[in-house]
């Protein structure tokens, strides 16, 4: 019960320390320190560096840099101009029309960026202007964007998932494969809510352009296609057991590599940019997560995560009252902190209360990714709510009010997860063995 | 000092990315060795084997390398997350306090990392330690890249507290959503241009 105590007092100095600036990885290595010097008597500085260092020198974290960096080339190709042309034509006899291009051309972007901020950008530069143009409620584009840009999260390759993987030594493959079927359930949840709301309100829905032949089509699909293979590629070669996911990135980066120099958007500067700023944010990252590694030893000395296991455990809660809590939990913790800080720390503190609960760890991953996709779309941090306000103007409490039906429908999905596990356990299970 | 400074800390971003060139480089050689290996076994009817020694674990050292060299630049860049909510509504004389307290924290904690890093390369090379796979390497000589960049780091923490004390704006500010966006720009107007000429 002490312990308990003590480890709510070290979360608030951790709040306290990230409120006041202080950067994400520090404040963990504030956070850990304080927890080892102060209730044991561990050598602290040795914890520390050998902590850090047997997390950073890692095989499967190398997919980290290599599937941001693939994104980084694409973001910089003409992908969001060709995701627009050559899926607008198919979708004038849905009802809601060009406002599934938004939740299409994100899941299609999402599968090649694990980044959530990059999709939303990528893909909203381009239809945003093309859906004002045609008169398309103002307040639904912006929500279906808002809320498919978030599917970059869960769509592999995703890289909050490396990094839940890394920190829980989980199969980052598995994990992979495990996104694939609840990314298609959003994608499928967000395309029935644009079209019952088309259906219910007609007027308010422009009318289509006109129309093609399909061997138009076709035509104006064409350049989608080398980028359809590349997912098909990097996504099949793991499920199939015949790359790690490290492998498949490095090929994913050369086949992007080729990608853009086939659409003749490859130059020095293109190059340069990508990799400078592939080797930022896997920079920072790997940084988070060098704070977390030593965090999670930390509180390993402190036992403060065992002894909140067996606090729950003694409250009887069941699973999905544990759920429940921790749903309320992430999504105000998410208001705050990005979705990185929100999973180590999820990882390095309650995940043996999850285990306790007799909860899948696999599952449980893609549980909480879920949930900090909401945390993208919620004010006063949001990351997607920032990338929109950007591109559009709107104040954030305006774009987060058009992406509010898009939250509940998120809050759906993870309601729908936790019902029927299987959503992310069976594609998983039918891997090929490792 | 502080063209020297500057550039220290760009050679150390370019270092990373040079790294993260030669993650790309051993694990994309070895899938291209595994491609022809299964082509030789299609033809001959048995592999031969072709790998690169101990490819996983440089793999794993060189994403060290990358990630702990390139911080200082990733600094400068404003690429590291912080929680920037209360610094953006404070008064300006309040928000320069609360910048110096972060820069000087980070930098303490930097430091300490700093010093028992040393103490872990010292002690590594002192016993000898190598790696365990196939090719032995010396592993303080991987641990020194972890060490170089925590130095770096440390100074360029002090640097920028020095800054915000005499009353200059810290190196960091511009954000990373800005970033994304100037991104866009950018690639908005080259395409812009590649349309009109």
């Amino acid at each position: 019960m002490e312990q308990v105590l003590v480890g709510g007092l070290l979360f608030v100095v951790l709040l306290s320390l990230l409120a006041s600036g202080i950067w994400v990885a520090f404040s963990l290595m504030i956070v850990g320190y304080l927890g080892i010097a102060l209730f044991s008597s561990a050598p602290v500085g040795q914890v520390m560096a050998t902590s850090v260092w047997s997390a950073s020198n890692n095989w499967a974290l190398a997919a980290l840099p290599m599937f941001i960096w693939m994104g980084e080339i694409l973001f910089r190709t003409r992908l969001a101009e060709d995701l627009f042309a050559g899926l607008a034509p198919w979708m004038g006899r849905l009802p809601g029309r060009l406002l599934h291009v938004n939740i299409l051309g994100c899941g299609i972007f999402a599968a090649v960026s694990g980044s959530s901020a990059a999709t939303c950008a990528t893909v909203g530069k381009m239809s945003l202007p093309e859906l004002k143009k045609r008169g398309y409620d103002e307040r639904l584009a912006i929500g279906t964007l808002a809320g498919s840009g978030t599917l970059g999260l869960l769509i592999p390759p995703s890289i909050i998932l490396i990094v839940y993987g890394v920190a829980t030594e989980e199969s980052i493959a598995r994990l992979f494969v495990a996104g694939v079927l609840p990314g298609l359930m959003l994608v499928v949840l967000f395309m029935s809510y644009v079209g019952i709301w088309s259906l219910i309100s007609p007027s308010r829905v422009p009318p289509p352009d006109a129309a093609m032949s399909l061997r138009e089509k076709l035509w104006n699909a064409r350049r989608l296609i080398p980028v359809v293979a590349l997912i098909v590629g990097v996504i099949g070669s793991i499920y199939m057991g015949l790359a790690s996911p490290t492998d498949a990135a490095a090929v994913g980066v050369v086949l992007a590599l080729l990608l853009a120099w086939a659409s003749g958007t490859l130059n020095r500067r293109t190059f340069v940019d990508s990799l400078m700023g592939a080797t930022r944010t896997s920079c920072m990252i790997a940084f988070i997560l060098a704070g977390a590694a030593f965090l999670t030893s930390a509180m390993g000395f402190t036992g403060i995560p065992r002894e909140l296991a067996r606090w729950i455990g003694e409250m009887g809660l069941s699973p999905y009252a544990l759920l429940a809590a921790l749903t309320v939990f992430f999504i105000v913790l998410g208001c705050f902190l990005d979705g990185i800080s929100v999973v180590v720390l999820t990882t390095a503190i309650i995940l043996p209360m999850v285990e306790a609960a007799g909860i899948d760890r696999i599952w449980f991953g893609i549980y909480v990714v879920l949930v900090v996709e909401m945390s993208q779309i919620t004010p006063p941090v949001g990351f997607n709510l920032f990338v929109i306000q950007g591109l559009t103007g709107r104040n954030i409490f305006q774009v987060a009010y058009a992406a509010l039906p898009f939250f509940l429908l998120l809050l759906a999905g993870v309601v729908l997860t936790v019902a029927f596990p299987e959503i992310a356990t069976w594609l998983p299970s039918r891997m090929a063995a490792q | 000092m502080r063209r020297f400074l500057n550039r220290l800390y760009l050679a150390s971003g370019i270092l990373g990315a040079l790294f993260i060139c030669a993650i790309l480089a051993t694990v994309a050689l070895q899938v291209g060795l595994n491609v022809l290996d299964s082509l030789i076994a299609w033809i001959a009817g048995r592999a031969v084997g072709l790998l690169i020694p101990s490819y996983a674990e440089f793999a794993g050292f060189f994403l060290a390398a990358a990630s702990f060299l390139a911080l200082p630049y990733t600094l400068r860049r404003g690429g590291h997350i912080r929680v920037n909510l209360l610094l953006q509504h404070v008064p300006a004389g309040l928000r320069r306090w609360l910048e110096a307290w972060c820069t000087l924290v980070a930098a303490a904690i930097s430091g300490y990392f700093a010093y028992y890093m040393a103490d872990l390369v010292y002690a590594s090379w002192r016993f000898g330690d190598v790696s365990p796979g196939m090719v032995a390497v010396p592993i303080w000589l991987p641990q020194t890249s972890l060490l170089l960049g925590l130095v770096v780091l440390t100074i360029a923490l002090l640097d920028e507290f020095v800054t915000i004390v005499r009353g200059g704006e810290p190196s960091y500010e511009a954000q990373a959503i800005e970033g994304v966006l100037e991104s866009l720009d950018e690639t908005g107007d080259d395409a812009g241009k590649r349309g009109g000429g």
